[in-house]
């Protein structure tokens, strides 16, 4: 047993010099046979002749003793790999071309690998991560997948103090607005309100000094103690010494600083937080409604731990068991149920995994479209080949040790390409979060660990195995069919056919992805300069007096101020504010009892600054005023609903109760996705609503708007220097942050689109220029006897020509269906998409006329005489 | 004459019983020694004496043949011995007990 492992082992060691001792055997064998041949009388060469003949095939003999000798499979594979690499200094330039095909397609699947494990399925990074669960609210009938509503402090402390399946339970609000002054700056930063228990929970051991007591978490509003986060240390306190007992105010609000978190802390959403508060102290944290008492005030996410031997499933049942009293009656779209699940992922929206599995999709037909390509390309080489092969399978070699080698061969290009792939995915990760995942559309820098792991480089590399085993397999077996000489001498003619049909669905690929990018592209242009207003030129600033507790009356006379000097710098065009939501967002709102609308608080000059154009009537101004009668203003789609729309100015509507007076009416301005219909809108004025404290500006400005802003705020603060401002961005930027997914899809579907189009032209270049090749011969008696060379090119182009158009007119088609699965993405008007795919069709066909057109030159330059000579 | 199946193993292991053989040697004996009734082919003589290599029955070396060339020679390890001992006992038995019946009328 041990010699065997011995001898197997020497034998895979030693495997290149035991291949020498047994030739030199079999050589000694061979001679000693011509010897005795020699002396019994026969001439050398007929000894000679007879020895070979008794001998029977080397390679045979050698295949089997290496056989016998047990570690044949990985000593062939070896020797494969030594052929393999023996190609492809051959031919470099078909071996570049196929690891440079693989890794730019596996670049791809690595890419949307990265980004959906990120966004969807990565970890938290704690201790036994298992155990850890995130609990959210259902707004819907219970656990119909929409559950990512936050809970009141009332109704957390009613869970946590249940709870049996869970050995803890924490609560945090990890958006909280904390205006930030500590040495000698003053600023906005996010940062969290967190329970007690929520550092041990999460098993976080701080950097420096300490987290906080649990009877620093008991008393409303009483301990003002603080934890920084390690970058908020270094880059505001210069990473002092003397940080831990110092104090800053948040929100107003003296607190100490009693410990550092450290910088590797886990991270349940993308935005970093900089300084975390006691639940007790939410108040500081949460100034729009009172979060300690009111149990309709929801703020809080809740995290938990699972007790030894409890399931995630024992949790759901015991929380579906255990809710609030007042959740049991409430009414859909509020809080209502309760679903416990595992933390996966960044995902904050229920789209991702739908906007996952479309970049995938790109990803695979990309992947397809690049088997398809180098099964085309080694079929052509291994038609070059095909007499090597034949020498070969003469010279005694078995027919699957042929197809072994080849297949050895691609495998070995596809390992290549597969490892390049990972690298090459991991600069289109950096560009991505870059360009689309470093800044959110408040204007938070976002933190995305997009960092690769095991499993999806092994599945990489396993693609690009697969893929090497696909466009190898068909043409090995072609190969070993024509291995004989017989067939090796003769041409094929019938090969051109099958590929045939591969080609054309390149190009219907290459339509397809081209015509899905152009509207993906198209929208995302569309969401920037919309049909009814223009984000260009708008700059935006949050200002939150509310968090230094600004009453209503000195608030309001705060944003007059604001707006009339905004307005009065030469530099700006227009200044406006809402008070729901986004500058192109809003809230929703009842109106006359039943109707539900879109609505804003908005101020004077809205439309104009957004360049919205008014359909009849005016817009707000300041003229409309707490004393002045209510008034409102609808946009198209809800004017046709109230009445008549000649009629809808004028009319009295309820909004939530008030009755306004419609003074105008406005085009629709939201932008809406293809699958939605458009929404009814009513806006009533800013300066109506007496409670209003907070604001959304929107400036419009006469240069670039990001180089205002510095300007801008200036001026916010000559009229109070201490409110907080925030989200000093564009409105393109605000846009861009919204419809990330659009503008990923755009990139990324644009980038396969490019690349499947690049190798349909290389495709059908080789393909054409292999016919040629091998037609040289006929196509010389054909100019021999007479054909002008008009119809030899003719003949050539319309063969690539018809085969691209054909496929792309069907990639027309699977474009459509495309646009299906990418609607809700999709802004503006179906009407254009068949131009646009049209366009891609012709552009794709472009492609292939100037493909093929160079072997058509080649065949047109042939010369009768000498394409005959050639036999 | 074909070798009957699984013979072979045996008549390579009696051919260098006594001494030490190289290949060519061990196919020109058994050729000799059966007066030209059996013929070893090269195809099957190379495999089957790594085969019994990998087994450990003989072990190989080598040496400078009668003519002055290197050639690997192949000897009996005492595990070969043993087997050679088994094997002919048990071809004896074997072909004593077709021969019975054979000779039966």
């Amino acid at each position: 047993m041990l010699s065997d492992l011995l001898f197997r082992l020497r034998a895979l060691v030693r495997g290149r010099r035991l291949d020498e001792e047994m030739a030199d055997e079999l050589r000694f064998h061979l001679e000693r046979e011509i010897e005795k041949l020699v002396r019994s009388g026969m001439s050398r060469d007929e000894a000679t002749r007879q020895a070979r003949l008794a001998f029977g095939g080397i390679d045979q003999t050698k295949d089997a003793c290496r056989d016998a000798r047990g570690i044949s499979f990985v000593e062939t594979l070896l020797q494969d790999v030594r052929y393999g690499v023996r190609a492809m200094r051959r031919s470099p330039a078909s071996a570049m071309a196929t690891i440079v095909t693989i890794a730019l397609s596996s670049a791809a699947i690595a890419t949307v690998a990265s980004l959906g494990y990120t966004l969807l399925w990565r970890p938290l990074t704690v201790d036994r991560p298992n155990e850890v669960v995130a609990i959210t609210a259902a707004h819907g009938r219970a656990n119909d997948g929409i559950a990512a509503y936050p809970v009141s402090y009332p109704d957390y402390v009613s869970f946590r103090d249940r709870t049996t399946t869970l050995a803890a339970l924490a609560a945090h609000y990890p958006f909280a607005p904390l205006f930030v002054t500590a040495n000698g700056t003053a600023r906005e930063v996010n940062g969290a309100v967190v329970s007690a228990n929520y550092f041990s929970l999460l098993g976080i051991e701080p950097e420096q000094g300490r987290f906080f007591h649990a009877d620093e978490d008991r008393v409303p509003d009483r301990d003002r103690v603080a934890v920084i986060g390690h970058d908020f240390w270094r880059t505001w306190l210069n990473a002092s010494p003397t940080a831990i007992g110092s104090s800053l105010t948040v929100n107003g609000v003296p607190f100490t600083i009693i410990g550092i978190a450290p910088a590797s802390v886990p991270m349940l959403t993308p935005v970093r937080v900089n300084i975390y508060i006691p639940t007790m102290m939410l108040r500081v944290g949460y100034r729009w409604c009172d979060a300690l008492n009111d149990n309709t005030c929801n703020t809080l996410q809740m995290v938990g731990r699972l007790a030894p031997d409890r399931t995630l499933e024992d949790a759901n049942t015991e929380f579906a068991a255990i809710l609030p009293a007042k959740w049991k009656s409430a009414p859909i779209g509020q809080n209502r149920g309760v679903l416990v699940r595992r933390p996966r992922g960044m995902s904050e929206d229920d789209d991702e995994p739908r906007f996952v599995a479309i970049l995938a999709g790109a990803a695979i037909v990309l992947w397809i479209v690049c088997c398809i390509n180098l099964a085309g390309l080694l079929t052509a080489q291994s038609s070059a080949r095909a007499p090597e092969f034949a020498i070969r399978v003469s010279l005694g070699a078995g027919r699957i040790r042929i197809i072994r080698q080849v297949v050895t061969e691609s495998l070995l290009l596809a390992t290549i390409g597969g490892i390049g792939g990972v690298l090459v995915s991991r600069g289109f990760i950096a560009v991505l979060a870059r360009m689309f995942f470093s800044t959110d559309d408040e204007g938070h820098v976002l933190f995305y660990d997009f960092s690769p792991t095991t499993w999806i480089v092994v599945a990489t590399v396993a693609a690009a195995l697969a893929a090497g085993l696909i466009f190898s397999v068909i043409p090995a077996l072609n190969a070993v069919n024509r291995a004989n000489v017989t067939a090796a001498t003769r041409t094929a003619s019938g090969r051109w056919s099958t590929t045939r049909w591969l080609l054309g669905a390149q190009a219907a690929a290459a339509v397809a992805m081209i015509g899905t990018a152009a509207l993906l592209y198209g929208s995302a242009r569309m969401i920037l300069a919309g049909r009814h207003y223009d984000t260009s030129h708008v700059a935006l600033m949050r200002l939150r007096p509310r968090l230094l507790k600004y009453t209503p009356e000195r608030a309001q006379r705060f944003q007059h101020d604001v707006i009339r000097r905004l307005a009065a710098l030469p530099s700006v065009e227009s200044a406006s504010l809402v008070g729901v939501g986004a500058v192109l967002g809003g809230g929703t709102a009842t109106l006359n009892t039943h109707m539900r609308v879109r609505y804003n608080e908005i101020g004077p000059a809205y439309f104009a600054t957004l360049r919205a154009p008014l359909v009849a009537g005016r817009e707000f101004d300041e003229r409309d005023t707490l004393q002045s009668p209510r008034v409102a203003i609808v946009n198209e789609t809800l004017a046709s609903r109230l009445a008549p729309a000649s009629q809808a100015l004028g009319a009295a509507v309820t909004i939530d109760g008030t009755t306004y007076r419609v003074v105008g009416v406005v085009a629709d301005v939201t932008p809406q996705a293809r699958n939605h219909e458009p929404e009814p809108w009513a806006y009533t004025p800013f300066w109506q609503n007496a409670g209003e404290i907070d604001s959304r500006l929107a400036v419009r400005v006469s240069g670039d708007p990001a180089t205002a802003l510095p300007a801008l705020a200036r001026e916010v603060h000559a009229v109070d220097p201490d409110v907080p401002i925030a989200e000093t961005i564009t409105l393109p930027t605000q846009m861009e942050g919204l419809t990330r997914p659009i503008r990923v899809g755009a990139v990324f579907v644009g980038y396969a689109a490019a690349l499947a189009t690049m190798l349909t032209a290389v495709g059908l270049y080789g393909a054409l220029a292999s016919a040629v090749a091998r037609r040289t011969k006929e196509i010389g008696i054909r100019l021999a006897l007479g054909a002008r060379r008009q119809q030899v090119v003719g003949a050539i182009v319309r063969d690539g020509v018809l085969l691209v158009t054909v496929g792309s007119m069907v990639g027309m088609l699977l474009a459509r269906a495309a646009s299906r699965a990418v609607v809700h993405l999709l802004y503006g008007s179906p009407a254009g998409d068949w131009m646009l795919f049209a366009a891609a069709a012709l552009a794709v066909v472009t492609v292939g006329v100037v493909a093929s057109l160079l072997p058509a030159r080649r065949a047109a330059a042939v010369e009768p005489i000498s394409a005959l000579r050639q036999e | 004459m074909d070798l009957p199946q699984g013979t072979l193993d045996l008549l390579i292991l009696k051919a260098i019983a006594l001494e030490p053989q190289h290949g060519w040697a061990i196919s020109e004996r058994i050729q000799q020694f059966s007066n030209n009734a059996l013929r070893v082919n090269q195809g099957s003589l190379y495999p089957a004496l790594h085969r019994l290599e990998r087994k450990g029955w003989i072990k190989a070396e080598w040496d400078v043949s009668d003519n002055n060339r290197k050639a690997k020679y192949y000897e009996l390890t005492a595990k070969g011995k043993r087997q050679l001992a088994e094997q002919t006992d048990a071809w004896r038995a074997l072909t004593a007990a077709v021969g019975l019946l054979l000779d039966q009328t």
